[in-house]
C-alpha cells in the first residue's frame, strides 16, 4: 500500500479492524511486529526520530492537558518540537486564528466543546508545519458545522501541499477521499479511488463506497471488548477526578 | 509507505537525548496544573487540620511527651510526610490517565527525548509536593515547633528528596498499571501503610509510658519500618525541624540521598519505556 504525496487518503474497516493499530504503527507511537513502514521516506522502526519530525498527529480521542489553557498546550506542544524561541509567540498566535480560537486562548482546555478540541488539536498538529497529517477518526462526535469546518480546513492544507492520511468509518467522508483502502481483520482488502472500487467490487457502475465496504466485510455487527482505554474513561466519568 | 510534500534533504537530530528546555516546559506543566487545582489545595489543608490539630491535640493530651517533645510537635514532619505522599502520588497516578487518554500520546509521537521528559515529570511532581507539604509548616505555630530560615530551607530539601522517592515509586507502579480499577488499592495499599510505618505517627524506639518505663514496638513492626524507604526521610526531616533524630544522623543523609536518586533512575527507564510500547 502506498500514499501519494499531496494527496488525501483514507483508510476504512469496521471497529477493530486494525485502523487504530495502523494509525499507531505509523506515528511511531506502536513498534510493528513484522513487516515495514516508511513515511516521508524514513523507515518508522529505524528512523522513527526523523518521522517524528515530519509529521502531525490529531487523535481519536483529544491528548491535550485539559488543565492547562489553549495556549500553554500549544506552547508545550512548540518545544517538544524544538520550534525556536522566539518564533513560538507568532507560530501560536497563527494558529489559534487559523482555527478561530484567538478569543478562547487563555481559557483552560477542559471548558471546551469537543469541537473546539478537537480544532485546537488539528492547530497543534500544524505547528510545526509537517509534511503528514495523520488523523484518526477525526470528525466522530463533530457537528455538521464542525464536520464542514475541519473539512474546509483539510482542504485548504491540501492546497498546501500536505499529505494526510485519515481513518474513518464515515462513507461519506470517504468519498472525499482521494484514494481509500479497506481493511479488515488486520488485511488489507482493496485501494483505489471510489467509483473505481463501485465499479471492481460490485460489479455496477454507482455503487457507493458503502455498499462497497458492506460486501467486503459482511453485514455481522463487530461487538468488542471494552478496552483500557474505555474502562478508564469510565472510571474517570464515575468520579475518577482526583486521578487526573 | 508515506511520502511527504518535500522531503527535506538534511535529517534532523537524532541522537538528541536530552533537551533542557523540554524539562523544564513539563515541570512548568506541573506547577500550572498544580496551581489551578483547587482540590489539592484543599486536601493539604484538610490533612493538615485533621491530623496535626485534631489527632496531634487529642492524642497530644493522653502522652505527656516523646523524648521531650510534645506530640503535636512530634506528629508535625509525619504530617508534611502524609501531604508529600498524597501529592506525590497522585503525580505518579496522573501517568496513567496521561498515557491513555492525555498529553502523554502526544508526547509520545514528538521527537523530544524521553529522559527529560521523565526528568521534568519527576521534578514538578517533586516541586508540588514540596508545596503540599509546606502547607503543613504554615502551621508549625499552633504545633509549638519553632522556624527559622536555616529549618525551613534545610525541611525543603528533605521534602524534594522525599517527593522524588515517592513520585518515582508511584511512576513505576502507574507504568505497569492499565488502567485505574487499581486505583483505590493503590491508594489505600501504598499510601497509608507507608505513612504508619515511617515513624510518622509513633516513635520507632517505642513510648516512655507514663510510669517512665520505655514500651518497646514489636521486632516485626520495627522491621517494616526499617524497610521502609520513608522512615529514614521522615526521621532527617524531623531532625532538620525538631533536632530530634531516632536513628544515626548519618544514616539518614547517606539513605535520603541514595535511595530518591535509585528510584529516580528507575523511574526514568520506566517512564521512557511508555515510548512504543503496548
Amino acid at each position: 500500500m502506498e500514499v501519494r504525496p499531496g494527496e488525501l487518503f483514507g483508510l476504512l474497516g469496521p471497529n477493530g479492524a486494525g485502523k487504530t493499530t495502523i494509525h499507531r504503527m505509523l506515528t511511531t507511537a506502536l513498534l510493528p511486529t513484522e513487516g515495514t513502514a516508511r513515511v516521508a521516506g524514513y523507515d518508522v522502526v529505524r528512523d522513527g526520530q526523523q518521522v517524528r519530525y515530519l509529521i502531525g498527529v490529531v487523535f481519536q480521542e483529544p491528548a491535550l492537558d485539559d488543565r492547562l489553557t489553549a495556549r500553554q498546550n500549544l506552547e508545550l506542544h512548540a518545544v517538544l518540537y524544538r520550534i525556536r524561541p522566539h518564533w513560538i509567540s507568532s507560530r501560536v498566535h497563527e494558529a489559534l486564528v487559523w482555527t478561530e480560537l484567538a478569543d478562547d486562548a487563555d481559557r483552560r482546555v477542559r471548558t471546551f466543546s469537543g469541537g473546539m478540541k478537537r480544532r485546537l488539536e488539528l492547530a497543534r498538529a500544524l505547528l510545526h508545519r509537517p509534511s503528514v497529517l495523520f488523523l484518526d477518526e477525526p470528525t466522530t462526535g463533530l457537528d455538521p458545522q464542525g464536520r464542514r469546518r475541519l473539512w474546509d480546513q483539510v482542504a485548504a492544507l491540501r492546497e498546501r501541499g500536505l499529505t494526510v492520511f485519515m481513518t474513518t468509518q464515515n462513507m461519506q467522508e470517504a468519498e472525499n477521499c482521494d484514494r481509500v483502502a479497506i481493511i479488515d481483520h488486520g488485511r488489507l482488502l482493496v485501494v483505489g479511488t471510489a467509483p473505481e472500487l463501485g465499479a471492481s467490487v460490485t460489479g455496477r457502475a454507482g455503487a457507493t463506497l458503502e455498499d462497497v465496504f458492506l460486501e467486503l466485510t459482511g453485514r455481522g455487527l463487530r461487538d468488542e471488548e471494552a478496552t483500557a482505554r474505555e474502562q478508564l474513561l469510565s472510571f474517570a466519568r464515575r468520579g475518577g477526578e482526583l486521578t487526573r | 509507505m508515506i511520502q511527504g510534500a518535500a522531503v527535506p534533504d538534511f535529517r534532523y537530530p537524532s541522537a538528541r537525548i536530552f533537551d533542557a528546555r523540554v524539562l523544564l516546559a513539563l515541570w512548568r506543566r506541573e506547577l500550572l496544573r498544580y496551581r489551578r487545582d483547587r482540590t489539592q489545595w484543599f486536601g493539604g489543608v484538610s490533612r493538615t487540620v485533621l491530623w496535626l490539630v485534631i489527632l496531634g491535640y487529642g492524642i497530644g493530651s493522653s502522652y505527656t511527651n516523646i523524648e521531650g517533645y510534645t506530640y503535636t510537635q512530634y506528629i508535625l514532619p509525619g504530617v508534611i510526610t502524609l501531604n508529600v505522599i498524597f501529592a506525590s502520588m497522585q503525580s505518579a497516578i496522573s501517568l496513567v490517565w496521561d498515557r491513555e487518554v492525555g498529553l502523554m500520546r502526544e508526547i509520545l509521537v514528538s521527537p523530544a527525548p524521553m529522559l527529560s521528559v521523565a526528568l521534568g515529570k519527576l521534578l514538578g511532581g517533586a516541586t508540588v509536593a514540596v508545596a503540599q507539604g509546606t502547607i503543613v509548616l504554615l502551621f508549625a505555630p499552633l504545633a509549638g515547633v519553632e522556624l527559622s530560615v536555616t529549618r525551613v530551607l534545610l525541611a525543603w530539601v528533605a521534602m524534594f528528596a522525599m517527593g522524588i522517592l515517592l513520585v518515582s515509586i508511584g511512576a513505576i507502579i502507574a507504568s505497569r498499571m492499565a488502567t485505574f480499577e487499581g486505583f483505590g488499592s493503590i491508594s489505600n495499599g501504598i499510601v497509608l501503610p507507608m505513612y504508619f510505618l515511617s515513624g510518622a505517627v509513633f516513635p520507632i524506639r517505642g513510648i516512655v509510658g507514663l510510669g517512665g518505663f520505655l514500651v518497646d514496638l514489636p521486632w516485626w513492626l520495627r522491621a517494616m519500618m526499617y524497610v521502609n524507604p520513608v522512615t529514614y526521610l521522615v526521621d532527617l526531616l524531623r531532625g532538620f525541624l525538631l533536632d530530634f533524630q531516632q536513628l544515626p544522623p548519618s544514616l539518614d543523609l547517606v539513605l535520603g540521598v541514595a535511595l530518591p536518586l535509585a528510584a529516580a533512575l528507575a523511574a526514568v527507564a520506566a517512564i521512557a519505556q511508555m515510548r512504543r510500547s503496548g
